[in-house]
């Protein structure tokens, strides 16, 4: 019961800040905080507890309590336990502390939901526009329950450009973005450059921001989601489509069977496998080194044949819906499956032997776009990135969902903390990925795929989920509803958190490893898009005129 | 008509830019899988290239989004004539299940002219393949035209008449196929 041990070990240092608690499973803890004490709650939990932080929620509950509603999520890795701290704000006077000082990751989040919710973080430092287009009037937020979907403001002015911040002294303004061709998706990046060297930048992103939680609550139903979830993102779509029926089965105690359970995890490694290899492609190309980014696809392309035998399609598996999965593994793809893995195996080493081996591919990465365990902790970062700063985070372990805990795999970490760290994490988990599919196979047994669920889901009821994506943890939270669909459902993409220590990794390097570094999260834009600006001044000040930049260019 | 300008005006080979514009990645991926080994689009001159500059046909995916309205037109504008432009998937082609969204402008020919439609989501590489042959007029050249005939399918048809008992089994003495 670490879940209750938790709870305690905050009533004992709170007392009455802490209202109520609701402990739904051993690993799940919502707790119902005063809003004064906020901040110093998260705190407690962030530096003391040593919890991860996960995701901020602002939720407009006012037509059911009349408050709105403000979570703030924590994990405790090593006890396998998500923790959701909420706190209800009157309708009348939405504003709370800003917890990003002390916990440096919630940057984005309350700026999300200041813009999106219209809930005030009271002491944000930086406290600009982030999700919404350019043109967007203030004081309207489309996630207000008053406020219908396709609702378009009258002061909407498509004309109005983005305020950038001022550029530090003596630097040069170079603009990356939205449609540069190492990007694959929209996003903008200024970065203030010293000769050479990037010296900050602002990041304008969130041009993805197509809505579609709005959408989920208030158009689609239960069982249309998972298939909208899966458009959240083309590469890892069925990350999403598992976590929102996870999220909604966990809201509403629901038990999938054991079949269904090792096709989920089946399916996701079989997007792990596509994801991890389209990357190490796609670093390659960045680097400069076509002819392993051509492999890499090649290798790739038997990975979505057997994808689409499966499922009927490519990429968007359409794999869930809530009780269970709609496709099944029949004898003969079980056959095919195992083929592919092993040809895949063998052709996947002689990737990994020419990478390993490669000097020029190593002089790019070595020590480039560091990120050190201290930046994990503090800007909430997931994933390949944390694991090659040798943090051991993992979903599939800390936290296991679908048949992970029945299965037997190792956590991949790396010490080097930089780019090539998170090149070497990448290859070595697609051994991991075959072995896991290879036991998922073994133990598959016959059952049924889905769970028939003849009653209205329960009301009211929360959930949280986290899937390990490709990229890193994938988080979904969720408010069930009336009408069949959610009242309240929160995307984190494991890219939102990334993101944010994109700006530390990035300053003070060259130039030309920024494409690199940014690479290396694997940022999946239309995932998070749901910006950031460190504007860091470092060293002796000093300007720069014309001349002694063009020298300086020159030299180089 | 168009597809007459078109063979005329861009001759042998197409240099293509891709520019999402709010899209989900799924279009892209596909795009990027077109020239990649399996289907190699470089096969037929197309290629891609980094700038709107070189380019002489836009591969638009996703929705005409608000945020990146301006720069998706700038982006064409940057384009020398002759330009196409190619809606890849359903969301640049209708708007998808946002095309009402509050965020969503619609599909991309609200903002740029929009010449050939390829739907789909994602379309796979051989259809983003198919879609620009066609409108180049070099599908009939490219392509060897393949008849399927009926296949014989061998399934044994048994008749009552040609039971014969073999030792202490019953047989078949005669099977036909059809």
């Amino acid at each position: 019961m670490v879940a209750r041990e938790k709870l305690n070990l905050l009533k004992d240092r709170f007392g009455t800040a802490i209202q109520r608690a609701d402990l739904p499973a051993e690993d799940r803890l919502f707790v119902f905080i005063d809003r004064a004490s906020v901040r110093e709650v998260c705190r407690h939990v962030f530096r003391q507890l040593d919890a991860r932080y996960i995701i901020s929620i602002g939720a407009d509950d006012r037509p059911h309590s009349g408050h709105f509603l403000v979570a703030h999520n924590f994990a405790f890795d090593r006890d396998h336990l998500l923790a959701s701290f909420l706190t209800q704000l009157p309708a009348d006077d939405p504003k709370l502390d800003s917890i990003t000082a002390d916990v440096p990751a919630a940057n984005w989040a309350e700026r999300e939901f200041r813009d999106l919710v219209g809930i005030e973080p009271v002491g944000h430092a930086y406290p600009k526009r982030l999700v919404l287009p350019d043109g967007w009037p203030e004081g309207m937020h489309p996630l207000r329950k008053d406020v219908p979907w396709n609702h378009v403001p009258e002061g909407f002015d498509p004309d109005r450009e983005f305020k950038f911040d001022e550029p530090p002294e003596g630097c040069t303004v170079v603009p990356f973005g939205p449609f540069h061709p190492t990007l694959d998706e929209p996003a903008h990046f200024r970065l203030y450059l010293e000769g050479e060297m990037v010296r900050g930048c602002e990041y304008r992103g969130f041009m993805v921001h197509r809505g579609i939680e709005k959408l989920a609550e208030s158009v689609l139903t239960y069982n249309d989601i998972p298939m909208a979830a899966e458009r959240i993102c083309g590469i890892c779509g069925c990350v999403h489509n598992v976590a929102y029926a996870q999220a909604v089965e966990s809201a509403a105690a629901l038990e999938i069977p054991p079949r269904a359970a090792y096709i989920r995890t089946i399916m996701l490694e079989l997007e792990r496998l596509h994801s991890h290899l389209l990357w190490v492609g796609l670093a390659c190309h960045i680097v400069g080194f076509d002819t392993l980014f051509m492999q890499a696809f090649r290798i790739r392309e038997p990975v979505m044949w057997i994808a689409e035998k499966i499922s009927g399609n490519r990429k968007t598996y359409a794999l869930c819906v809530i009780g269970g999965v709609r496709w099944d593994i029949t004898p003969e793809l079980k056959t095919e499956l195992r083929q592919v893995l092993d040809k895949l195996e063998t052709e996947w080493t002689a990737v990994v032997a020419a990478v390993s081996k490669d000097r020029n591919i190593q002089r790019r990465t070595r020590g480039v776009g560091v990120a050190d365990a201290r930046l994990v902790k503090e800007a909430g970062l997931v994933g390949p990135v944390a694991r090659a700063a040798g943090v051991p985070g993992d979903a599939r372990r800390d936290h296991p969902y679908a048949a992970y805990d029945r299965l037997d795999f190792d956590v991949i970490t790396a010490d080097g903390a930089d780019v090539w760290s998170r090149v070497v994490v990448r290859m070595k988990e697609v051994f991991e990925s075959i072995r896991i599919m290879r036991q998922c196979l073994d133990r598959m047994e016959p059952g049924p795929l889905a769970l028939d669920i003849q009653d209205e889901l329960p009301v009211g009821r929360m959930g949280m989920s986290s899937v390990e994506a490709p990229r890193g943890e994938s988080h979904h939270f969720i408010i069930t509803g009336e009408n069949n669909r959610p009242r309240r459902w929160r995307v984190r993409a494991p890219t939102y958190q990334n993101l944010q220590g994109v700006p530390a990794m990035i300053k003070d390097q060259q130039l030309a490893d920024m494409t690199i570094s940014l690479g290396s999260i694997d940022p999946c834009f239309s995932c998070t898009d749901r910006m950031e600006t460190v504007d860091i001044r470092s060293g002796a000040q000093r300007i720069w005129s014309q001349e002694e930049l063009l020298r300086l260019v020159r030299r180089r | 008509m168009l597809k007459n300008l078109c063979q005329k005006m861009f001759g042998r080979s197409l240099w293509v830019y891709h520019a999402n514009s709010g899209g989900c990645n799924g279009c892209d991926i596909e795009v990027l899988n077109a020239l990649t080994p399996y289907y190699d689009a470089e096969r037929f001159g197309i290629r891609l290239v980094g700038s709107p500059r070189h380019a002489d046909v836009m591969l638009c995916q996703g929705p005409a989004m608000r945020s990146t309205a301006k720069a998706l037109q700038r982006a064409y504008e940057a384009m020398p004539a002759p330009k196409l432009v190619f809606a890849i998937g359903s969301c640049a082609c209708g708007g998808g299940i946002w095309y009402d969204m509050y965020s969503v402008l619609g599909p991309v020919e609200k903002l740029v002219p929009v010449n050939f439609y390829i739907p789909g989501c994602p379309p796979r590489p051989e259809a983003i393949i198919y879609g620009v042959a066609v409108a180049l007029g070099i599908v009939d050249k490219k392509t060897a035209p393949v008849q399927f005939k009926h296949l014989e399918m061998p399934i044994p048809r048994y008749h009552p008449e040609d039971l014969r008992r073999d030792g202490e089994m019953v047989v078949y003495a005669r099977t036909e196929t059809v």
